[in-house]
Parts: C-alpha cells; structure tokens; sequence
C-alpha cells in the first residue's frame, strides 16, 4: 500500500482518495437518510406534537401550548398509577427472571446427559407469540374454576383464587417472568461459556469457596452480559403492551394499566395527541433514567460484595 | 485471600458436618432447579396438550396430563373456522409472511449499509447519530406510533399512498422499529473486520464491490442472520402496532391480531385458542431451535464488544 501511494505525487493522490471515499460512501448514504428519518425523526415530531393541545375529533383545535400537556400529565391520577405500575412491572420482571436465568445458566453450565434437550425445552416460553403466552395464562392457567394453578395450588388452600381479576398484577408479572426468563438464561449462559477456565481453576486451587467464586469471579465476568440482559430486558417490558391489553384489559378498572396501554387509550380511543405524545416523551425520558439507575444499582452492591472478599 | 483460605479445603473434606450442609444444599439447589424447570416448560406442554384435547376434556375438575382422546377439531376449528367471517386463515398467515419477510428484507438491506457507514467511515455527527441510534432503541413503540400514524394518515390524506390499512404500511413501520437495534448489533461485526484485510485486497486489484461481496459479507453474515433473526421475531410477533394501524381492513389482519379475535370470538373455547397459539408457535420454535446460537452471538458481539 504505502509503496502504490509513495511514488504517485502528493495532492494528485489526496484528491483521487477522496473522491475514492466519495465513491465508496455514496452509496451508503441513503441508507443512511432513511435510517435517520424513520428512526430519528417520529421521536422529534413525538416532542413536537407534545406542545401543542390537539384532538383528533376535533378538527382545527390545534395549538400550540408550551409545557402545558407536561402539567397536566403529571396532575393525572390515572397517568401515576400507569406509572407506578410500569415501573412495578419492569423491576419485577426483569429482577425476578435475572435471577432465574442466572439460576438456571449456572445450571445449564455444568455437563449432565440431556443438556442440549434440556436447554432446549427451557427456550420455548421465549418464543411464543406474546399474545398466545397472555391467553394460555389468562385461561388455562390462571381460570379461577378449571386453571391449572388453582389446581396445583388446592392443597395450599389457594385453589379459588380468581388470579387474574383479584391480582391482577401479580397475574401479569408472572406471565412476563415465564417468558423473559429463557432471554435472560440465553444471555448469560453466553456469558458463562466465554468465561476462561484457568481463571476458575486458579479459584479452586486458592481454596475459594463456591458462593466466594461465584461472587468474586464469574460476576464479575458476566456484568457486561446481565448489564446487557437488564438494559434490553427493561426496555422491552417497559413496552409491554399485548400481555396487557389480551389478560386484563388494564383492569380491573385501571388497576394493571401500565404506560403504553394506557397511551394506547388515550391516543387511539380518546385522539388526544397532545397530551399522548406528552406521556410519551415522559415514559422515553423515564426509561434511560431508570434503566440506568437499575444497573448502577445492581452492580454497586455486587461490586462492594466482590471488594469485600478480594 | 490465599493465606486466610488456604487451609480450607482440607477442612471441608474432613468435617462430616460440612460435607452433610453442603450435599444438603447442592439437593436444594437442584430442586430449586427443577422447580423452575417445570414453570417453564410445563406451561409449553399444557398448551400443546389442551390444544388436542376435545371438548369434555377441557373443563374437568380434575385435568389429565394427557389428552384421553387426542382430537385434530380444534385446529380444524381454526383453519377452517372463519374467525373473522369472510377472511380465509391462509390469507392471515399470508399476510403475516409478507410482512415480516418484507420488513426483514428492507431492515437488513439497510441496517447492513448504514452499520457499514457507522462503523467505517468518519464523518460529521458520527458519535451524535450512534448516540442517538441506542437512545432511540429505548423509545417505547407507543410514543413512536403517534406519530407514525400521524404521519401516514397526512401523506395518506396528501398523496393518495394508502399506508393505513394496508401490508405497505406495516412493513415500513416494522423495518422503522426494528433498525435501531439491527444496527446496533452489525456496527459490532462490521468494526470487528480488520481495515487491512479489505486494503489488501483492493490493493490484489480488487474492486469495491469485489472486497464488498467477498471480504465484508462472509465476515458480516453471522451478525446479519443474527439482526434477520431478531428483526423476524419481532415482526412476527409484533401487535400493537398492527392493532392500532390495520383498523378495519380484516383481510390484511396479521396472526396476532387474528388470535386475540379467537379469545373474543371463542373466550371459553380454550382448545380452539391453545390449537391457534400453537399452530403460529410452533414453526417458530423450530426455525429458532437451528439458529438461536446465531442470535445470541450476534446480540452480545454487537453490544458486548462493540
């Protein structure tokens, strides 16, 4: 390379390189505007619409009204509870089903006959449509009368419980758990299995104790994959809608409303687009805060854990 | 570390109440184990198993593991059943195909030129559109769809160009919400292909397309099967927005959409909607089952090591 470009005279070969990049990135570059267009900027024109006051049914009351819509999101009764309940369910799901994944991959990690059926079978939840996974809990499983939980749970004196309709967030999170658990398994096995085994050898030869290694060593090995799992996993459940919408309907009454069904209400059954696009752009500022604050969460307490042994 | 635990393991091999505290609970660790193997997988079957149960079968006070007289009438009920009157079930599962395909089709042409200029070339507002790129993935779909709808219902209203309504529509809306991420994922493989490599074989007299098709596509596939994977899934999977888009128009209803009018045609027919659910799962589980080691490595080369 630095031979061809040595011996041709300087600035002949600058402009001949650029127009060479030119050439290259042109191509690229519609690509490129369409990415930007159809991913930048329905967000913008989200922030743009949030201004103004404007209903769909009626025509011509269109204005523009500054932070107005912000007020009165943040007055709404209806829009807190959404709120509070979308936070309860994204902790929740995405707490609970990490732990069973981790649980479950540390599992997955060691050798027993029948692994690959095994790791298999424990993939499935994640790829049922969503809707199905709300309907088979909804019904078979969750059915006050006929469900198979109440039937599992007759001997503990649980076995009339209307699940769905007298908790119904519990119902919901459930579900969710189900089926984020096999992602959350997924993920950090990948990590388990990049994990160098001299470093655990080392671990044993220095007499470390299995919960020590685990704290100590494969932790912190696998933050960047749990980070990962946590960051995708919440963004996902924050936007869960068709778990919502098929079990409960948000009820009963507002009860299991979370953000985007109750968005979808009032955009699509009250045409209230200004004050939808206001709870929109809350619930994008809301996520990277508290997607954020969950990992600095998480990982100060295990990383204090992990100083406190070594 | 070493010095305070160094005696340790001699210790744990000879206490009998060590050994008994720790085969304790390595049992408790394995039946905690299976306990949620059976709340995953369990759930599976039983949705299977209802789906071939008859009638009489499905409400019993007493549930049977397996079905005592296994019947195909529930999935003939959904082929065959007229969920929606007028609308065939082979045209829903058409309509799904084609929507998902296309918007895998779109996202992955796109994504994979667009990753190449994140990743490969310098230029202004690089950093701020990669910026942008993973904060926009955090987006929920809701805020996006506002306007989104908004705008296809203008250029709908302003050009003619049916968007509402229509597979057109959806397709472009699915490959809008799935970029972001599909991006996201190649930059990693894209980065990972070293410079001099494509140098090298431009200077053998290799043209941009020859080092195109034959250097970065090999290196890039796994990550663009990965990103197809993921953009597949999510289309295939995706209701809101064909809930909200598709309205009226019955006949471009995608599988989804379709299964929540079972619930609220046939609401208390479980085998009915377990043989739907099973019927539009199943084929993705197996399509999945030959590629997940794809998807997993490209989800965590692109995030992990990017």
């Amino acid at each position: 390379m630095s031979a061809a470009t040595g011996t041709a005279p300087a600035p002949r070969a600058r402009a001949a390189e650029r127009a060479q990049g030119w050439a290259l990135r042109a191509p690229l570059l519609p690509a490129l505007v369409f990415t930007v267009v159809v991913t930048q900027l329905p967000f913008l024109v989200t922030v743009f619409y949030s201004l103004q006051s404007w209903n769909l049914l009626r025509p011509g009351s269109r204005t523009f009204v500054g932070p107005a819509n912000y007020l009165a999101v943040f007055t709404d009764a209806q829009f807190l509870g959404a709120a509070s309940n979308t936070v309860l369910f994204t902790a929740a799901c995405v707490l609970v089903s990490m732990a069973l994944g981790v649980g479950l991959a540390m599992l997955l990690d060691r050798r027993f006959p029948g692994r690959g059926v095994v790791r298999t079978l424990l993939i499935t939840p994640f790829l049922i449509i969503p809707v199905a996974t709300a309907l088979l809990w909804k019904t078979t499983m969750f059915d006050p009368v006929f469900g198979l939980v109440g039937f599992v749970l007759t001997p503990f004196g649980l076995g009339d419980v209307d699940w769905v309709s007298q908790y119904p967030l519990v119902s919901v999170v459930t579900a969710m758990v189900w089926q984020w658990t096999p992602f959350m398994m997924l993920l950090v096995l990948a990590g388990l299995q990049s994990q160098g085994r001299d470093v655990i050898e080392a671990g044993q030869v220095d007499g470390a104790s299995r919960w020590q290694m685990f704290v100590g060593i494969t932790l912190p090995h696998l933050r960047r994959y749990i980070e990962l799992g946590v960051l995708l996993g919440s963004i996902y459940v924050v936007n869960t809608f068709d778990t919502i919408y098929m079990m409960t309907q948000g009820g009963p009454g507002t009860a299991s409303a979370n953000l985007p069904f109750y968005i979808y209400q009032r955009t699509f059954l009250g045409f209230d687009i200004g004050q939808s696009a206001a709870m929109g752009v809350v619930v994008v500022v809301g996520t990277i805060i508290v997607a954020t604050l969950a990992l600095r969460l998480i990982f100060r307490s295990f990383m204090s854990a992990q100083e406190g042994i070594s | 570390m070493s010095a305070t635990t160094a005696t340790r393991p001699a210790a744990r091999r000879t206490d009998p109440l060590l050994r008994a505290r720790r085969i304790a609970g390595r049992t408790g660790l394995y039946a905690a184990g299976l306990a949620v193997f059976a709340f995953s997988v369990f759930p599976v079957y039983w949705m299977i198993a209802t789906a071939f149960k008859p009638g009489g079968e499905l409400f019993a006070r007493e549930p049977t593991l397996l079905p005592r007289n296994p019947t195909l009438d529930n999935f003939d009920q959904v082929v065959n059943g007229n969920v929606i009157p007028g609308v065939d079930f082979w045209q829903f599962l058409v309509n799904s195909l084609t929507v998902t395909l296309g918007s895998v089709a779109v996202g992955a042409v796109l994504a994979l030129l667009a990753a190449i200029a994140v990743a490969r070339f310098r230029f202004r507002l690089r950093t701020t559109l990669i910026v942008t790129l993973m904060v926009v993935q955090m987006v929920p779909v809701e805020a996006l769809i506002i306007s989104i709808f908004i705008n296809f219902r203008q250029i709908q209203e302003g050009t003619g160009v049916e968007l509402l309504g229509t597979l057109t529509g959806l397709v472009l809306a699915y490959s809008a919400v799935s970029l972001p991420i599909t991006i996201m994922m190649l930059r990693g493989f894209v980065a990972a292909v070293p410079k001099e490599l494509e140098e090298a074989a431009a200077i053998d007299g290799a043209g941009h397309w020859t080092v195109f098709w034959r250097i970065l596509m090999p290196l890039v596939a796994p990550g663009l099967v990965a990103a197809s994977i993921f953009a597949f899934i999510t289309a295939w999977n995706e209701f809101i927005i064909a809930l909200t888009f598709l309205g009226r128009s019955s006949e471009t209803y995608t599988l989804p959409l379709t299964l929540s009018y079972y619930f609220g045609r046939y609401g208390t027919d479980w085998g009915s909607i377990m043989a739907a659910s099973s019927l539009l799962t199943v084929p993705v589980m197996i399509f999945f089952l030959f590629v997940q080691r794809r998807m997993v490595s490209g989800l965590t080369m692109g995030a992990v090591k990017g």
